[in-house]
């Protein structure tokens, strides 16, 4: 766990309790209070809804899915058997009421009063259990929103999650290529500290260099350099770097040789002293092929290249090779 | 100089937090004044059950003279009054039957207070909320002073108590906050107050060892010491503390000290040791990393303080204002307002030991400055000498008569409190020097071990505290 950022003479409890957040911040990427969850669960569905992540018109099917009710405006009576004969008028009522039997003589009213009652009773129920079903629709209407209020909620929460993430992938990408990068550049900087027996022997390898035909080489080289100047002096870094590359064609070697010295007997540190002995023929083919490929390869080499790789035995930057540029 | 403390228990093995308060500082007033405490000779504050005999006693040297209750409180009756007067709208009538049926109701001990008035310069009464305070205040308000220990509730939003605050001739309050909650909701700027607290009896030389030796306690261990209740702010503890040992991988152990109401989760890093003497209490705290203060409602943690005084952090809950409070000016404790927080905070004591060493300075140093005991003392005698010397600012209140009483015209008491702002009292309060006298227990030399923090107070200190060539020994006066 790191230590808190903490440089005064006291602690400051505010102070620690800012970091400690921050750091709660840093972990959780975009961080809600309770608070804030609450709030955003009590904002309104629309307020969330981004036409570009989610179906704009979400709300509109659904509201066109599941249309606002309205009751019908139905009339609905009771329907006694004293209906019909009913009157605000109390002389009229009493009439009727009189009549009632002489009416009885001309169609008998009770199967109508009858049907009539049932009816307004059937109108009754199917009121009240529409009124049931509504209610019970309505409730799981609003369930639905809230479900699909939360739905939508999280998935803007994720979103921004998400947004976050991708942010962080990308941070710890530049920084893995940056470190990357930098380790390269570490790796090429690396000095080399030749050995005693190596800072013994610069002299056969001068020799060496005297009698090959190397000079052509360097002659042909020398013109790339602008101005026709002599080159500057190398540092250590790119003199380590281009034998590395050297020797990473000659199929060994490596990092290691180079660590190691002319005491690690690499490939190219063994074909270097075989072409530094009697046998003259493969020496040139092996100068001009090193050449070549230089030439291809990295065009700002400098000239002393060849003559480095033609004094291999003493590999490694020979410091007589150093003073002769 | 006379005074009567007025409290509604008193006693050896009482152990709630006004009672406590009320002994530790009858007990040190005693050596400055003639004390005598009246009381009630309950012992349960739940059923207010007359367990003591009345009459005379001595406690600890200090004459205790206790009265009976009148009736033990009906629970049912008081839930259901409670609910209408925290609750609903209801009239001053309904609010004076909260009061009688919550207790302790003593007309004995209020027929000697009123009769002995002039017997005493002054009755400090304790804890505003039950029946001995509004009725005592009333009877002697030219004399009274009032030590309130509100905290955030309900209660203290009934229109009732505002007369008492308003009445009485001093206020000495607990904290900053708990002043700020009562001057907005009574209005009482004017009645003289001062921010005191209570100091605490911690032992000069805690055994941490011996501690760990008799309970097998091994490891870094937190340390939550007081009832284990919901209320506390304890099954939040658990849940934060469970959520602690399976996110972060911690070493600490939850020590729990007291009496359980809860059940607590089962689980090898949490350890339940019960209720223990003062003297256990002590070396667990010494021995601990930190304390544990989860309760929502507070008007002064004597637990903290001790941990302060032991120099130990302390981690509170930042839903208490006081807390929150305390442990900013002090500089001496974290707060938690959720389970992240909680975790995280908790680590950072664990794994920074500068930053908890740093913590426990400060708190013991906070502890010296505001609440040992002489600094205490001398805020009392000092509001008892600056009251002497004046006159009472108003006369008492009439009381409302009958009809008055029956007027359904009071608030809610939660809707007056949730209406006051809330928040911690980021300024520190007025520094009072230390008096000379030599009281407190030596603080130990505790240094903090953790080399690798480019850290030079230690050492600054020391150089600061040498005198005459001699180094400072350590906290020794």
């Amino acid at each position: 766990m790191p230590d808190f950022n903490v440089r005064s003479d006291s602690v400051n409890v505010e102070q620690i309790m800012e970091q400690i957040r921050a750091r709660i911040r840093e972990k959780r990427g975009a961080d809600y209070t309770e608070q804030q969850i609450q709030e955003l669960a009590a904002v309104k569905l629309e307020k969330f809804l981004d036409p570009r992540g989610v179906r704009s018109d979400l709300l509109e099917q659904f509201r066109k899915a599941q249309p606002p009710y309205s009751p019908p405006e139905l009339p609905n009576y009771a329907f006694e058997d004293v209906t019909v004969f009913e009157s605000h008028r109390m002389p009229l009522r009493l009439i009727r009421k009189i009549l009632r039997p002489i009416l009885k003589l001309f169609f008998n009213p009770n199967p109508l009063i009858q049907a009539l009652n049932i009816q307004s009773r059937l109108n009754t129920m199917y009121a009240e259990r529409e009124a049931r079903r509504e209610a019970a629709r309505h409730a799981f209407d609003q369930l639905h929103y809230e479900v699909m209020h939360n739905l939508v909620l999280e998935a803007t929460r994720l979103g921004i999650e998400v947004k976050n993430l991708k942010m962080r992938v990308e941070s710890l990408t530049s920084r893995l290529e940056f470190n990357e990068r930098r380790s390269r550049a570490l790796e090429s900087v690396v000095v080399y500290k030749p050995s005693p027996e190596d800072r013994v022997q610069p002299a056969p390898a001068r020799e060496t260099r005297v009698e090959e035909p190397a000079p052509v080489n360097r002659e042909a080289a020398r013109p790339a350099t602008p101005g026709g100047q002599q080159p500057q002096p190398e540092g250590p870094g790119q003199r380590s770097r281009r034998r590395r590359r050297r020797r990473g064609r000659r199929g060994g070697g490596g990092a290691a040789a180079s660590l190691m010295g002319g005491a690690a007997g690499g490939p190219a540190t063994d074909q270097a002293a075989q072409g530094s002995s009697a046998e003259g023929a493969p020496e040139p083919q092996f100068t001009a092929h090193v050449n070549h490929e230089t030439d291809q390869s990295d065009h700002d080499e400098s000239p002393d290249l060849e003559q480095e790789s033609v004094g291999e035995p003493d590999a490694a930057g020979s410091e007589p090779d150093d003073h002769e540029q | 100089m006379k005074l009567a403390f007025v409290v509604q228990r008193y006693g050896h093995a009482i152990n709630g937090g006004a009672e406590l308060h009320a002994r530790y500082i009858a007990e040190r007033l005693a050596r400055h004044a003639d004390v005598e405490v009246l009381t009630t000779c309950a012992v349960d504050y739940v059923s207010w059950k007359n367990e003591l005999p009345e009459g005379v006693d001595k406690v600890n040297n200090v004459p205790v003279r206790r009265f009976r209750v009148k009736h033990e409180r009906d629970p049912i009756a008081f839930g259901r009054l409670s609910e209408r007067v925290f609750n609903q709208a209801h009239s001053i009538g309904d609010e004076l039957d909260w009061l009688d049926a919550e207790g302790p109701t003593s007309p004995g001990l209020l027929d000697y207070v009123g009769a002995h008035a002039s017997d005493y310069d002054f009755f400090i009464f304790f804890s505003y909320r039950y029946y001995h305070a509004y009725h005592g205040v009333r009877a002697v308000a030219p004399r009274a002073i009032l030590v309130p220990t509100a905290e955030r509730d309900s209660a203290v939003g009934l229109s009732i108590f505002k007369s008492v605050f308003r009445n009485v001739r001093g206020l000495m309050y607990n904290s900053p906050e708990e002043r700020a909650m009562i001057q907005a909701i009574t209005a009482n700027q004017d009645v003289p107050g001062v921010v005191v607290g209570v100091g605490s009896e911690v032992p000069a030389n805690p055994q941490p060892t011996r501690f760990r030796q008799k309970f097998d306690i091994r490891g870094p261990f937190a340390v939550y010491v007081g009832r284990i209740d919901a209320n506390k702010g304890c099954q939040e503890l658990f849940d934060f503390f469970t959520a602690y040992l399976e996110e972060a991988a911690g070493r600490l152990t939850l020590v729990l000290i007291g009496n359980s109401l809860l059940e607590i989760p089962t689980h090898p890093r949490i350890r339940h040791l019960g209720f223990l003497e003062d003297v256990d209490k002590f070396d667990a705290m010494a021995a601990s990393e930190l304390l544990i203060m989860p309760s929502y409602f507070e008007s002064l943690s004597m637990v903290a303080l001790e941990a302060w005084a032991l120099g130990k952090p302390v981690l509170a809950n930042a839903k208490c204002d006081v807390l929150k409070g305390q442990c900013i000016r002090s500089n001496a404790g974290l707060y938690y307002d959720n389970q992240s927080e909680f975790v995280e905070s908790l680590r950072a004591i664990e794994h920074n030991k500068w930053v908890a060493g740093s913590l426990g300075k400060n708190g013991r140093q906070y502890f010296r400055d505001y609440y040992d005991w002489p600094v205490i003392e001398k805020k009392y005698l000092d509001m008892i000498d600056r009251l002497s010397k004046s006159s009472p600012i108003r006369t008492t209140e009439a009381t409302a008569g009958w009809f008055e009483r029956q007027k359904v015209n009071c608030p809610a008491g939660a809707d007056v409190v949730a209406a006051v702002p809330v928040g911690p009292t980021i300024t520190q309060e007025a520094y009072i020097p230390r008096p000379q006298t030599p009281v407190s227990p030596p603080v130990p030399d505790r240094r903090v071990t953790d080399r690798s923090r480019p850290f030079q107070r230690d050492r600054r200190h020391q150089g600061r505290r040498r005198t005459n060539g001699r180094p400072h020994s350590g906290g020794h006066r």
